[in-house]
């Protein structure tokens, strides 16, 4: 078996810098010591391992970020979800490297070099750094890329050769363990290779020889390959800190095109999603974002999503945001429009989404039907809903305009007024509280309307609705 | 753009040519009213109605139309009062492509009427807003004529807007005993016509003033269950 390994030594620095042109040295810091530079720091003079006192000292400048292992293994299986789509046998190895097995792919993509530039792809498109090297074992592989040795070695020979010339102190063997090797006068992997392996296990331990069995061993790695995760959901740091909502256009464009290549080769798409907002002082805001007919691309996502954006004022400058889909449905083809020839740009579900994200969800309504006496119950306003249901209505003649709370008159119409119907008595409602008993009348008023009137048992007359 | 082809889309039309009905109108379904304007309400663009009070019969001179029309949205925007399901859906109006909405302010409506016009969904859009300008109206009627779209605009003043507003229609309505009177201010490709009166005394009976009865209060003898001026669909 034909193994590939992928080292990503600035993973969470690279992610970072990548989302905003960012041209000063900046570090990442655990413990007091830098763990990842990027090329400006390592201009001045800044390397891996070097105190964050004498960093600081080498740059006024310096930015400085903690280096936090979950988020770079978080960021490992992003990058494994968008990889996955190339190759299938996949292997995490926190917290830097991707180990993949190549032999099965050669097939499908005919050859290594086509395969090799599909997976670089991805890995352009995210800014990042990285090492490489194809072996015929999965530890082989691994040695010699974090050796930074970029080579695509197809045969077992050259990739031995290369193995049997690696200093001892980039074997990736402990610190302990390789000055003992290089104290018995073994400089290079080879030297160490050629010796007796009981001998070794016997002044060294078994540690060693179990790895130089690995080297050669060239089955798969004894752990679960990579799964991809069902659901969309993803979270991204932010550089600088956002204050104002219509600046996350960009950070958010970025997540959104992650969730396109989720969506897409599952034929998929999202009905809702939701954005989690992080503020400075730990506390975070959940956004909803809608689109009844379901949706993938980032162009309308983005689009929706700023219209619901411009409407929110930030608590806080943010820090971090993140993505997750809420409802995902599979995606279905739209075939009514094949012979209507106005093609509209939209379908009704998508502009229903958009009015809902700019005006808010009760703004957009659409009316139904229920079946009570009482004219105010007898429809009501709700959410639009994909499926209609369909209601017979009344066969008495009701005015299209009606008041939600019926208008008092100041006095009984006169002469003046022409009552063209009436009285149609409605009592009913004794059951639940909201009794009502009025006669009606449809009448014209001296101004040419057409009312609707009623009248209580206690003669007082109201203004309910207009025939308009 | 040869001339021939102007001429066909009306855009350039002789006096002697315009006593016949034309293609591109959409009948009204009042007879009167389409003899009037030589075949009806355009197919696109945007018309304004000015119509006084409401509850005059504004909408009933719409119904007809928007009953006829509905496989894409009809879209409402800011009624002056709540619209009654019960009586649309008894004048023929799909509920499940009518669309209600209701904005804070004017430029939510604006907008929101520009989005539902180039949408390309929706056929019909009912807008009450008290004015626009003549930019807004403008950007209204190229939406609306760009997406098969005819769009109306109502407002409270008896009226129209005294600016020339690039649109296709101006008209403004009085209540009459058996309808309504239409006055015509502007209707693209034709003359200007004086008024017209719109009988709805045949599709709703019961709202209108009967000749044969004095205007005077009284118990009207009529039965209480009015009756229906269309069959449900």
């Amino acid at each position: 078996m034909q193994w590939l390994y992928l080292y990503f030594p600035n993973l969470q620095l690279d992610s970072l810098l990548h989302q905003q042109a960012y041209n000063q040295a900046c570090v990442l810091v655990d413990k007091n010591e830098v763990v990842q530079t990027n090329s400006e720091a390592r201009q001045l003079g800044i390397k891996i391992g070097t105190g964050l006192g004498q960093a600081a000292l080498l740059s006024a400048q310096l930015k400085v970020i903690a280096y936090e292992p979950k988020q770079e293994q978080r960021l490992l299986a992003q990058l494994a979800q968008r990889l996955y789509q190339t190759s299938a046998t996949l292997y995490l190895d926190p917290p830097q490297g991707l180990l993949l097995q190549t032999s099965d792919m050669l097939r499908l993509y005919e050859g290594l070099a086509p395969y090799w530039q599909q997976l670089q792809q991805p890995l352009m498109e995210r800014g990042l750094h990285y090492h490489y090297a194809s072996a015929h074992s999965p530890l082989a592989a691994q040695v010699l890329a974090r050796a930074g040795n970029d080579r695509l070695l197809t045969n077992q020979g050259e990739a031995t050769g290369l193995l049997h010339q690696l200093p001892i102190h980039s074997a990736g063997l402990n610190y302990k363990l390789s000055l003992q090797l290089e104290r018995l006068g073994l400089n290079t992997l080879g030297q160490a290779q050629a010796l007796p392996r009981s001998a070794l296990g016997q002044r060294l331990g078994q540690t060693l020889v179990t790895y130089l069995q690995q080297l050669e061993d060239s089955s798969a790695p004894n752990r679960p390959t990579y799964r991809p995760p069902e659901h969309f959901r993803q979270r991204l740091e932010l550089l600088y800190e956002i204050e104002h909502s219509t600046a996350l256009r960009f950070p958010l464009k970025r997540l959104l095109s992650d969730l396109e290549a989720f969506l897409a080769p599952r034929q998929l798409h999202a009905a809702g999603l939701i954005l989690g907002l992080e503020y400075r002082e730990h506390t975070s805001e959940r956004v909803y974002i809608g689109c009844s007919d379901g949706e993938y691309r980032a162009e309308s996502w983005l689009g929706l999503s700023m219209l619901r954006l411009e409407q929110l004022k930030l608590q806080a400058p943010i820090i971090a945001i993140s993505l997750k889909t809420k409802g995902q449905i599979p995606w279905a083809p739209l075939s009514a429009q094949l012979f209507e020839p106005l093609g509209g740009k939209l379908t009704a579900g998508q502009l229903i989404s958009r009015l809902q994200n700019k005006l808010g969800d009760h703004a957009v309504q659409q009316v139904y039907l229920r079946d009570d006496h009482r004219p105010e119950r007898s429809f009501y306003q709700g959410v639009p809903q994909s499926h209609y249901q369909a209601h017979q209505a009344t066969t008495y003649l009701r005015p299209s305009l009606l008041f939600t709370l019926p208008q008092a008159l100041n006095h009984k119409p006169d002469q003046q007024w022409c009552i063209l119907s009436g009285p149609e008595r409605i009592q009913s409602g004794w059951w639940d509280n909201v009794s009502i008993c009025r006669d009606y009348f449809i009448a014209r008023n001296p101004t040419g309307q057409v009312c609707w009137l009623f009248r209580t048992p206690r003669e007082e007359w109201f203004l309910h609705g207009y025939f308009s | 753009m040869a001339l021939l082809q102007l001429e066909k889309e009306r855009l350039v039309w002789r006096a002697r040519q315009l006593t016949g009905p034309d293609h591109r109108r959409q009948s009204s379904f009042y007879p009167t009213l389409d003899a009037h304007l030589q075949g009806g309400w355009p197919q696109t663009g945007l018309v304004e109605l000015a119509c006084g009070p409401a509850g005059i019969g504004e909408l009933r001179l719409l119904f007809p139309l928007l009953a006829q029309a509905q496989s894409r949205l009809q879209v409402w925007i800011n009624p002056p009062a709540e619209l009654n399901g019960q009586a649309l859906a008894q004048h023929g109006i799909d509920l499940s492509q009518t669309l209600l909405i209701r904005c804070q302010n004017p430029q939510q409506a604006l907008w929101s009427a520009e989005q539902s016009l180039n949408s390309g969904c929706c056929s019909h859009l009912i807008l009450w807003a008290p004015g626009l300008t003549a930019p807004q109206a403008k950007r209204l009627q190229v939406s609306a004529k760009g997406n098969q779209a005819l769009m109306f605009w109502l407002h409270p003043q008896a009226e129209p807007s005294t600016s020339a507003l690039p649109i296709s229609a101006r008209l403004s309505l009085a209540p009459l005993a058996t309808g309504l009177r239409l006055q015509i201010h502007k209707y693209q490709g034709q003359w200007p016509q004086n008024s017209c009166q719109v009988d709805m005394h045949e599709l709703w009976p019961s709202l209108a003033i009967p000749t044969h009865l004095p205007t005077h209060h009284g118990p009207a003898p009529s039965s209480t269950i009015a009756a229906l001026p269309f069959k449900p669909r």
